[in-house]
Formats: C-alpha cells, sequence, structure tokens
C-alpha cells in the first residue's frame, strides 16, 4: 500500500515538472539560469579580455610608453 | 631663605605634575587605537620568515618597466612540477612554461594579470572606491571546465577596525572582522560557508605586538589551531617559530626559522618537525639583478628539491 501511495505521488510530481517546464518558468528559475549564463559569459569574457585591458590601461597612463617599448626586449 | 619656600608645600610640586602629566601620555587613549593589520595577514610575519616561495628548477623573471605604473613581465619557468597523488611517493611531471604579465600599479587601482603559455589566467584586482572601502577580485582561469575559481572580497576600515565581506564562486561566503583592543593586541574573528561542500566555520584569531615580537594564535571549528612568534632580534635578523595542531585529525606541525636581511642578499631558513628542512636565498647581484637558490630537502618522505633562478629588473 504505502510503495502503491509512493508511485502515485511520483508520478504526479513528474507531471507537475513537465508542465512547469513547457508552460513557465518561475522567477527564481529564470534568475538562477541567467546568472549562470552571465557568469560564463563573464568568465570568457575575463579570461580573453583581462590582459588586453591592463595593457590598454596602461598605455594610456601619464607619461604614455611608445608602442614599441611594449614589444622591445629593452 | 627659609621664608622662601612656604611650609607645608612640598619640595617639588612641578615634578610630581610633570610625572603625572606623562603618565598621562603613556596611559592608552582607547578613542585612539591604531589600526590594525588586515586579517588575513595576521600570521604575516611568520609567513614571510618560515615560508619562502621555494621552487624547483630553473626560474628566470624579467620585469620592464614601461612607466612609473606599467610594467610587463616575463617568466620562463621549467622543472618537475608535483601532481597530487593518492599513495605516499610524491610524483612528478617535467614541464616547462613560459609566462607573460602586465600590471598596472596607482594608488587607488592595481591591476595583475598573469596569463602562461597553457591557457592559465591568473588575475588581481584592487580597486579603492573611497578612503576607507576597497573591493579586491582573485581569479585563476582555465581552459578546462569546472576549474576556474574567482573571488570578490568587500574591505571596509574603519578609525580601528576592520571588516570584509568574501564571495567566491562555488557559493562560497565568507567574512571577517579585527579590533584593535589596547595599541599592541587585537582581536579578530571569521565566519565562512561552502555551498558547494555544506560547509560552514567559524575562526578566532589574536594578534600581540610590539616593536621587537609579534605573537598570534588562530583557533578555528575546521579544528585547526595556529600559532606563531616571531622575534625581532636585531635590524638584520629575526627568528620565528610556528606550531600548527588539528584537533580533529590529531596532526601537529611545528616548525623553527630565520631571517636575515643582509645588505646584499636575504637567507631564510627553516626546519619542520616533519623533517623538512628549507632555505631561500635572495642575493643582490647588481643594481636590478636578483640570483635566487632555493632548497627543500624532506627527509621523510624522500623528496629533494632545489632551485635556481634568476630575476632581472
Amino acid at each position: 500500500m504505502a510503495s502503491r501511495v509512493s508511485l502515485k505521488t511520483k508520478g504526479k510530481g513528474k507531471g507537475g515538472k513537465v508542465s512547469k517546464g513547457s508552460d513557465e518558468k518561475s522567477a527564481a528559475q529564470r534568475l538562477k539560469e541567467w546568472s549562470t549564463w552571465a557568469m560564463k559569459k563573464a568568465k570568457v569574457v575575463t579570461h580573453y579580455g583581462f590582459i588586453p585591458l591592463v595593457i590598454i590601461i596602461g598605455m594610456n597612463s601619464e607619461p604614455k610608453p611608445h608602442l614599441y617599448q611594449l614589444l622591445s626586449p629593452v | 631663605m627659609a621664608g622662601l619656600v612656604p611650609p607645608g608645600i612640598p619640595a617639588v610640586p612641578a615634578d610630581v605634575s610633570h610625572t603625572a602629566h606623562t603618565k598621562h601620555d603613556e596611559k592608552t587613549d582607547y578613542m585612539n587605537l591604531p589600526c590594525p593589520i588586515p586579517y588575513e595577514e595576521l600570521h604575516r610575519e611568520a609567513l614571510m620568515s618560515l615560508k619562502p616561495e621555494t621552487f624547483e628548477g630553473l626560474r628566470f623573471d624579467f620585469t620592464k618597466g614601461l612607466n612609473q605604473k606599467f610594467s610587463l613581465s616575463h617568466s620562463v619557468i621549467m622543472g618537475p612540477t608535483e601532481i597530487p597523488s593518492q599513495s605516499a611517493e610524491t610524483i612528478k611531471i617535467p614541464t616547462a612554461h613560459y609566462e607573460f604579465g602586465a600590471n598596472f600599479i596607482d594608488p587607488n587601482l592595481m591591476l595583475i594579470g598573469r596569463v602562461m603559455t597553457d591557457g592559465r589566467l591568473n588575475a588581481r584586482v584592487k580597486c579603492d572606491l573611497t578612503d576607507n572601502l576597497t573591493v579586491k577580485a582573485n581569479a585563476q582561469l582555465t581552459n578546462e571546465p569546472h576549474m576556474s575559481h574567482g573571488m570578490f572580497n568587500f574591505d571596509y576600515k574603519g578609525k580601528d577596525f576592520r571588516s570584509q565581506f568574501q564571495m567566491g564562486n562555488g557559493a562560497l561566503f565568507g567574512a571577517n572582522y579585527i579590533q584593535s583592543v589596547t595599541p599592541h593586541f587585537s582581536l579578530g574573528g571569521e565566519v565562512f560557508w561552502a555551498g558547494q561542500h555544506r560547509k560552514s566555520g567559524i575562526g578566532y584569531a589574536a594578534r600581540y605586538e610590539t616593536d621587537k615580537m609579534v605573537a598570534t594564535g588562530q583557533v578555528a571549528n575546521t579544528g585547526i589551531v595556529a600559532l606563531s612568534y616571531v622575534q625581532k632580534v636585531s635590524d638584520k635578523v629575526s627568528l620565528a617559530s610556528d606550531f600548527m595542531y588539528n584537533y580533529l585529525s590529531k596532526d601537529v606541525t611545528a616548525s623553527v626559522g630565520y631571517d636575515y636581511i643582509l645588505r646584499q642578499c636575504r637567507l631564510r631558513g627553516k626546519i619542520d618537525s616533519n623533517g623538512c628542512t628549507t632555505s631561500y636565498l635572495e642575493e643582490r647581484l647588481n643594481m636590478g639583478l636578483n640570483f635566487i637558490l632555493s632548497a627543500e630537502i624532506d627527509h621523510r618522505k624522500k623528496d629533494y628539491k632545489f632551485g635556481f633562478g634568476l630575476t632581472v629588473g
């Protein structure tokens, strides 16, 4: 009897979840998905862009260094 | 003559008031305590003496300054790198990599980035938003998924206290607070919560420092008790000792070390209760040219690490 009851509730739960996914997601779930997407994009942007950002900020600071100083070993 | 000094008045009223005045100066003004050092730098003196950055193999660092604030750095590191292994013996794999770095250091903004040939980025940002509020960020990003870490710290510095709030990836949250209680003594505490591992912890720390010595103690509910004592014997010599005890895993380590800061070189060495001796020498050959020798001998694990390097700029 108890196992039958639990199977029933499991079925109900699955049905409920399917309807949730297809119709609308709750605000918390949407926020979590959006923030995960944003963190992934931020990680890629930081990974490729941090060093160029530091170089751009440095080359624009006073006194402005020349471009050849960036590449030459002296 | 006798009439000049009225009877009844003691002969040294001026002296008494003078000593009373100086005593008042020496008495601690609890409203004007100095700002304590940041919580994560509690063991700073002991770490500087006892934990130099030893390495194995060759290390060559070249730093080129383009102007006062901006500099680029090139590093070449060749040598065996240890990989964590399940068994007791250490497994080392020879690796060689080149690391390019760019630093921008301003009084208000500091940006440090290092990128290696295998694509690993190590980035540090420190920004002073106001006189008292500082934002710091620290990230190690790799190309492999799920191996990257990032952490944000918000620091607030008060007149005689400091507080910090940390947020890291993997739902890691932490906060710590340290307060000066007397001009020499400060107390602090921290809490952290790691969402991914479902662990939380709380810890307390105390630090007592004078001109000649620094003593610190730290306890945490993860089982760690860490005590350290550093004595500055003279301008050039300081001695340090450290005691770490984990009361949950019953692990004990004690170490004793020295730090000689001489005109042309800096020599640090330590010996451990695990049978490990370390030594680190930085010799100044010329202006801007430093020669580094590092040795770490672990008799118990039979792990011998020797390294040499050169730092330019």
